[in-house]
């Protein structure tokens, strides 16, 4: 910018410098000419009265300090000179000024030097004897003015090129001074300079652009963030050379991680060998997938690989939480297996009771005993069947039909329809409370209550008592069935409810049961929007509470 | 130049903590073979240790390239050379993880289930190794000097174990070659944890540049 200015103001004054010196030159030159002449011609006249009337002996006085006379005779000898020896001159005939001053009675001439640097200027008049009188000065030409001017002409170059460097530099300060202050936060609101303004009205739009662009990707990572931030899953994106560029809150719960690992090695969140090389596998393949547990819960890992343009441009992971899902298969898987186990071993011994009787292999008096068999076995598989067929309706969620019914009247009801077993085992079965009218599907809270104390007396000790007791309260009705029996140890409470668990693994046979009720008692209880809470203690007993809520009801 | 020095230098730090989980895992699954007497889980760590020693292999390449081709100064010499050291540690992690394996197979089945000091002691020595890398990843040098100092703990359940032992001897509840087969083995879970000390030293040099004095 400075040397910019600089040079245009050299260059300023570089032509006015040199046009002024012309000007001046030329000016002074020709107004210093004329005096001159004026005044040669003046000296001149004087000289030619002088020697009309003095003649040499007037010229012989003359001191010749700024003038040369020359005094010729009219064929061109030389009569006298105040500067040289007259007889050693040349004729002077043909001299331009001779010849015209004796043609015409004055002549003048211009002659230069050798060098240039010199010129004389003569002025000849003829006498009236015929002789010729000269005069002649020798003077400066332009170029010896210039030559003399050079000094102080350098002096003023010099002196304009530091003014010139001062001052440019002053003006470019001056004139950047106002760019610098501009507020291009705010371009329109500037008056720096006017020829600016489309400058700054650019500015303007590009700032608009600019900040309009860096919204809408505000937008985009804040939705990005808000959608990822929500996901139950895990998700981390990961650049082609595996560094971390994203990785939202569930993420860092399951690695344990916090934001600083953002731009770190997914080695450093985790470094675990089945995942490296999982990521190894998805960056050749495309995709892979692992289960891996951790901290008590299962996850299932997908790993993708990212392409943009068919270059491998990253790495995204997800991370479920298939806890659940795989405790529901495994659940399946044993129910299957349950189911095919436990159907198979009543028919297999009514089969083998069949063959024995159709190969004649029994007595006549073992007979019945035998059809006994399997006439047990026969009821035992259909109330398996039957408990699973109810099962799978609850499973359906098949809507029963809903009826006002009386708790108490269905216990009752339970009661003495399992008298004979208690008495047996010598069990003492009590009901106390009251009423307890609710809605519900009478056939389901039938179930849950012989379920419940079938259980009870079941699993008692020969002489315990087992009491059912119903509450009914302003918001719910509550069920409680009570046992003095054997009691569930605390790593089983939470499984008894899962189809076919029972406490004891051997499946025996010695206390019956399909290892369904606590599953059905379940649905049911869920069925009508109830709640199961179990308390039990090994060897001491049992007591299962069931609270329904009133709400729901009427 | 510069960065492909820096691309280098990340590739040694990525295989480093691969190696470190290798070993990680190799400990982890040598202790739980121990506690459950699994002898086919006790067989998976021989080759883990053979893969620990194929990458010491070429971490010591990597080390050795970098050094030649680079010429690394202050910072990244003290990483390149302490990576250097650090792998002769992990290498003898993976391989007396490998040595308790082997006398987890000529156990046969006997397990060191009832054995609780042994467990703790390997789940210390266990805790060593993985917080001696986290502290490498991390560059933590609080949790470095938190695993050298842990060491006590290992060798305070070491000399527990053996007076246990031998009490086992003195009256005679167990045959003696368990004893000393288990007694062999906690010395290598001692050892393991020696070593975990000296890569959270080499993790302090790596950082600091200065190595920690070995208290003898």
């Amino acid at each position: 910018m400075s040397q910019k200015i600089l040079n245009s103001i050299l260059l300023v004054a570089a032509v006015v410098l040199l046009a002024s010196v012309v000007i001046i030159m030329g000016c002074l030159y020709g107004y210093f000419d004329g005096v001159q002449e004026a005044e040669l011609k003046d000296e001149l006249s004087l000289a030619t009265v002088a020697t009309e009337q003095g003649g040499m002996e007037y010229l012989s006085q003359l001191s010749s300090d700024g003038y040369r006379i020359t005094w010729i005779d009219s064929d061109g000898t030389v009569l006298y000179d105040t500067q040289a020896d007259a007889s050693t001159m040349e004729n002077h005939a043909d001299r331009d000024e001779i010849k015209e001053a004796l043609k015409t009675g004055y002549g003048s001439s211009v002659r230069y030097s050798a060098t240039l640097l010199e010129k004389t200027q003569y002025e000849a008049r003829r006498l009236s004897d015929g002789t010729v009188l000269r005069i002649s000065v020798d003077r400066a030409t332009t170029a010896t003015l210039v030559l003399g001017m050079l000094q102080p002409i350098i002096i003023v170059v010099i002196l304009a090129v530091i003014l010139s460097v001062i001052l440019a530099k002053k003006m470019a300060r001056k004139i950047v001074e106002p760019l610098n202050e501009l507020d291009l936060d705010h371009p329109l609101e500037n008056d720096a300079y006017e020829e600016l303004s489309p400058l700054l009205g650019r500015i303007n739009q590009q700032h608009y652009r600019i900040s309009s662009q860096v919204r809408a990707l505000k937008r985009k990572t804040d939705e990005f963030e808000q959608i990822t931030g929500s996901m139950r899953e895990g998700l981390v994106l990961l650049d082609s050379k595996g560094k971390v560029i994203s990785i939202n809150p569930a993420a860092m719960e399951i690695f344990g991680a916090d934001k600083s690992c953002i731009g770190e090695d997914f080695l450093t969140v985790d470094r675990t060998h089945d995942i490296t090389s999982a990521i190894r596998s998805a960056i050749e393949n495309g995709h892979s997938e692992i289960r891996v547990e951790r901290a008590g819960m299962e996850y299932q890992f997908d790993f993708s690989e990212i392409k943009s343009e068919g270059v491998m441009v990253g790495t995204v992971i997800l991370a479920f939480n298939v806890t659940e899902q795989a405790f529901a298969e495994r659940n399946r898987r044993e129910f299957t297996a349950n189911v095919s186990h436990e159907l198979k071993t009543p028919l297999q011994s009514i089969i083998s009771s069949a063959e024995l009787i159709e190969n004649g292999l029994v007595k006549q008096e073992d007979m019945p005993r035998f059809i006994g068999y399997i006439r047990t076995e026969a009821t035992r598989l259909v109330s398996l069947i039957e408990d699973i067929i109810r099962l799978s309706q609850l499973d359906e969620g098949s809507q029963l039909p809903q009826e006002d019914v009386c708790l108490f009247d269905i216990a009752t009801e339970v009661i003495s329809a399992l008298k004979n077993r208690a008495d047996s085992k010598n069990i003492k079965l009590s009901l106390s409370g009251d009423g307890g009218n609710m809605n519900g599907a009478k056939g389901l809270l039938y179930e849950i209550i012989y379920n419940l104390c079938d259980n009870a007396i079941k699993y008692n000790n020969p002489g315990g008592t087992v009491s059912i007791s119903i509450a009914d309260t302003e918001r719910d009705i509550s069920l409680s069935v009570k046992d003095t029996g054997i009691g569930i140890a605390p790593e089983h409470q939470s499984r008894v409810f899962e189809r076919f668990y029972r406490v004891d693994k051997s499946h025996s046979k010695q206390s019956g049961g399909t290892g369904l009720g606590l599953s059905i008692v379940k649905h049911a209880v869920a069925y009508h929007n109830g709640k199961i809470h179990l308390t039990s203690e090994a060897g001491k007993g049992t007591e299962i509470t069931i609270t329904f809520p009133k709400t729901k009801s009427k | 130049m510069r960065s492909r020095f820096d691309e280098q230098l990340d590739l040694l730090n990525k295989e480093l903590i691969e190696m470190g989980s290798l070993c990680e895992e190799a400990i982890a699954v040598a202790s739980k073979a121990l506690t459950d007497g699994d002898v086919e889980l006790a067989k998976r760590v021989a080759p883990l240790d053979e893969e620990i020693c194929k990458m010491e292999r070429s971490i010591e390449a990597v080390c050795l390239k970098l050094l030649l081709q680079q010429q690394p100064v202050a910072r990244d010499l003290r990483q390149i050379s302490a990576a250097l050291k650090m792998i002769t540690d992990m290498e003898r992690i993976g391989n007396q993880a490998a040595d308790i394996s082997e006398i987890i197979m000529f156990l046969g089945g006997k397990t060191a289930e009832e054995n609780v000091l042994i467990r703790e002691m390997a789940m210390a020595a266990i805790k060593m190794v993985t917080d001696s890398i986290d502290a490498y990843v991390k560059r933590d040098l609080s949790l470095a000097e938190y695993v050298i100092d842990y060491d006590d703990v290992v060798d305070d359940y070491f000399n527990k174990l053996k007076s246990s032992l031998i009490d086992m001897i003195a009256q005679k509840t167990a045959d003696g070659e368990y004893v000393l087969d288990l007694l062999m083995i906690a010395k290598y879970f001692e050892r393991i944890a020696d070593h975990a000390t000296n890569i959270a030293e080499w993790v302090i040099f790596s950082v600091t540049g200065t190595h920690k004095e070995v208290n003898t």
